[in-house]
């Protein structure tokens, strides 16, 4: 199941463990990512999948193994994390938008902040975005007076701002109404139709289907099997994913 | 150091003698304050406009103004306000503590009650209803039920108002109270070491702070026996 | 006599030197209320370091000038400091040569201490998601602070912030057994000459409700405009973190006003506050 890091590599997981005190939430992680995949990582609640991403941009640190973005190894060094998250952006189960700036100032602060970007050029970059998302409608309101899915679609407008070449996304429907689900679903299979690698932790089996080249099956805090899509819901080897699969899919 | 031992165990007596007195002065003026806080409280609870309005009158004055003036108010004009009050033949010394208590007292009562009223408005409603469903008489209701809970919720803002007030206590020494922050000022002067008695003086107060504050956790979690803590 | 015999003719005489009271006691309270905040950022800063030494020497300063009454600070910096021959006449004249300089020490110090922990408690309270959604988005700390954890921060601490500066200025009451003439002073001053304790004592309390309302309606339309962003502008209401050593130290009404409204925090749906 080792793949070798080469040059098509995004983002290279080796041996990754991580320790709250005693607690192991991951327990020696082998992943390698190539350009352009989409990954689909899912797993009970507890399997260490929302740690693992977290891990990758520096939410949390990793104990022990090594994690290469891109070439870049993220570790310690605060110019290594700065530049791992350019080329990471990250949407939030819970949006995390700032609720002090309207659709529109949340997709132009980063831009400003972090590549010095003029308020014009943000403004026109921040609308680009949001009328990929389709709330373009929505630009000057306030994060209150959005729908879950607006806002969501907001979040992910905002990390599509910063044009990384890899997105992460952590249970990005988990705290939707179902109503809601679909219009972010869609707006993340058609993100998957362009050339960006993205890695999904998530309970939309149907989304990981269509979507995923790869899904990832994890349970306490180990990956128990890879495969493509079509292998991991036909044809599961190990008898944790059928049992897995069996529930979600009941 | 030009303060020998001996001097100094005389001043420290002194300054016991003033702590008392300051203590005295707190536990008395927050009994009060207390005590009318939740007279307050209950009393302006009702939906008339009227009693709204006159609280809010009561709460913009005493929450709105220094309680040295108060106190200064009640000093000086003290007795020309009972006399005023009760005619000429009624007239009363104002001393220093009592005036002080009296300030204390009406100012903190406001706050206390401005807590109360939150409190109480943060009750479930179905803890009135379910008592007048029962047919519980009003006044029974209030001590038994409502009250309780109310000082459940209301504790932390107490202790505040506690650890807030005992800090205002020096404040009557301006009018002449000999609490301890006038007996330090006065060892102070004639010894020539400031530092010494101001900060015991400082000490003072922060233990006083940090003592009951011990206690009133632990009243808290007693208080919060046979409630799950819910975070809202 | 009957009723508070408060003498018109005397309080309107009075008013320009009350007024002048006021504006010695704005004086001190402005001054001392900027000179509190700046020195508090740092202290703040120190409060929530990461090296334990830091950290220690901070809360100890918190402690001490929070738990300690002003009066006694006060004291302490006039009778103490300012006796010093050595301040007086070095270097720090500026600060420990004069009565008014004693009193803004004491009275920066004694706001430095109360702001620390309004700080701390706000900046506690901007929800940890929005910090790492900006960290995710590759803004570095020190725009993160400036960019986000600080704006948040002034919205959800405006609450405790008013309440600080309203007790603070009717703190300041006491400057007058420091020879300062404040507003209080020049009550008491009238009320010596004329022996009629209620109408300069009323006109005083006046004069300081005046403009204690007027901070008050200041922090109002500064709350407001801040809070535009909600739905119906009003803050985030949120029980700053009250820790036992806040509490231990007196949070003097930090805490007191800002209570814990389930009804307010946005229950529509938005989850975007930290669960």
């Amino acid at each position: 199941m080792s793949e070798i890091a080469d040059a098509h590599t995004a983002i290279s997981l080796t041996g990754v463990e991580k320790f709250y005190g005693t607690h192991r939430a991951l327990a020696g992680v082998d992943l390698q990512v190539r350009r352009g995949e989409k990954i689909v990582i899912c797993g009970p609640s507890g399997s260490g999948k929302s740690t693992l991403i977290r891990c990758i941009n520096r939410l949390e640190r990793h104990s022990a193994g090594s994690i290469v973005v891109n070439g870049i190894e993220v570790s310690e060094s605060e110019d290594a994390i700065q530049d791992v998250r350019m080329e990471v952006g990250m949407v939030f189960q819970h949006f995390n938008l700032f609720p002090h700036l309207t659709a529109l100032e949340n997709c132009m602060l980063a831009p400003r902040l972090s590549r010095g970007m003029s308020k014009a050029q943000a403004e026109k970059l921040a609308m680009k975005y949001l009328e990929r998302v389709q709330v373009a409608g929505h630009a000057h309101k306030y994060p209150v007076r959005l729908s879950g899915g607006q806002q969501q679609r907001v979040a992910i407008a905002r990390a599509l701002c910063m044009e990384p070449p890899i997105l992460l996304f952590d249970e990005p429907t988990s705290a939707l109404d179902p109503e809601m689900v679909k219009e972010v679903l869609q707006v993340m299979e058609e993100l998957a139709h362009g050339g960006t690698t993205m890695i999904c932790v998530t309970h939309e089996m149907g989304f990981a289907r269509r979507v995923a080249d790869r899904c990832v099956f994890m349970d306490q805090g180990q990956i128990v099997e890879i495969a493509s899509a079509d292998a991991f819901f036909d044809a599961p080897a190990s008898d944790r994913l059928r049992g897995f699969l069996a529930q979600i899919l009941h | 150091m030009n303060l020998s031992l001996p001097a100094f165990y005389g001043y420290l007596g002194q300054l016991a003698e003033g702590a008392l007195i300051t203590v005295e002065l707190f536990l008395t003026s927050f009994s009060l304050a207390l005590l009318f806080g939740i007279i307050l409280a209950v009393a302006t609870s009702s939906k008339s406009r009227i009693i709204a309005a006159i609280w809010s009158v009561y709460a913009s004055i005493f929450m709105g103004v220094p309680s040295l003036l108060v106190i200064f108010l009640i000093f000086y004009g003290g007795s020309a306000m009972v006399t005023a009050v009760l005619g000429d033949s009624a007239s009363i010394d104002i001393t220093p503590f009592s005036a002080g208590v009296a300030a204390l007292s009406i100012v903190y009562a406001a706050y206390i009650a401005e807590l109360l009223r939150g409190a109480i408005a943060n009750l479930p409603h179905g803890q009135f209803e379910g008592a007048r469903a029962l047919a519980i008489p009003p006044l029974i209701m209030w001590v038994r039920v409502i009250l309780p809970q109310v000082a459940r919720l209301a504790l932390p803002g107490l202790v505040n108002v506690w650890s807030f007030m005992i800090k205002e206590t020096p404040l009557v020494s301006l009018a002449g109270l000999n609490d301890l922050v006038a007996t330090a000022k006065i060892a102070a002067g004639a010894t020539k070491e400031p530092f010494i008695f101001f900060i015991a003086t400082s000490l003072f107060f922060i233990v006083f702070s940090a003592a009951t504050l011990w206690l009133a956790t632990r009243l808290e979690i007693r208080l919060d026996r046979g409630l799950t803590r819910t975070k809202a | 006599m009957s009723g508070l015999p408060i003498d018109l003719a005397l309080a309107y005489d009075s008013m320009p030197a009350l007024l002048r009271g006021l504006m010695t006691t704005i004086l001190i309270t402005v001054v001392s209320l900027v000179c509190g905040l700046m020195l508090a950022f740092p202290l703040c800063f120190a409060r929530m370091s990461e090296r334990p030494w830091l950290a220690r020497a901070a809360e100890t300063f918190v402690v001490f000038f929070r738990g300690t009454p002003v009066l006694i600070l006060l004291y302490l910096v006039y009778y103490g400091f300012g006796q010093i021959k050595m301040l007086r006449e070095g270097p720090l004249w500026l600060l420990f040569g004069s009565a008014f300089g004693c009193a803004i020490v004491a009275f920066s110090l004694n706001h430095a201490a109360y702001m620390v922990e309004v700080l701390r408690g706000s900046l506690l309270a901007v929800p940890a998601g929005l910090v790492e959604a900006s960290e995710a988005l590759g803004i570095s700390r020190r725009k993160v602070f400036l960019w986000v954890r600080m704006p948040l921060a002034i919205r959800y601490g405006l609450k405790a912030y008013q309440n600080e500066v309203v007790s603070f200025t009717k703190g300041t009451a006491i400057v007058s057994v420091v020879t300062i003439t404040d507003l209080t002073a020049v009550a008491n001053g009238i009320f010596e000459q004329t022996y009629d304790p209620f109408t300069p004592i009323l006109s005083a309390a006046a004069l300081y409700w005046a403009f204690i309302n007027a901070i008050r309606l200041v922090f109002r339309f500064w709350g407001a405009y801040l809070n535009r962003h909600n739905e119906d502008g009003v803050a985030e209401t949120t029980s700053l973190p009250t820790s036992t050593l806040e509490r231990m130290t007196g949070a003097g009404f930090t805490t007191m006003t800002t209570t814990a409204d389930p009804a307010t925090s946005a229950s529509t749906g938005t989850g975007k506050e930290a669960a």
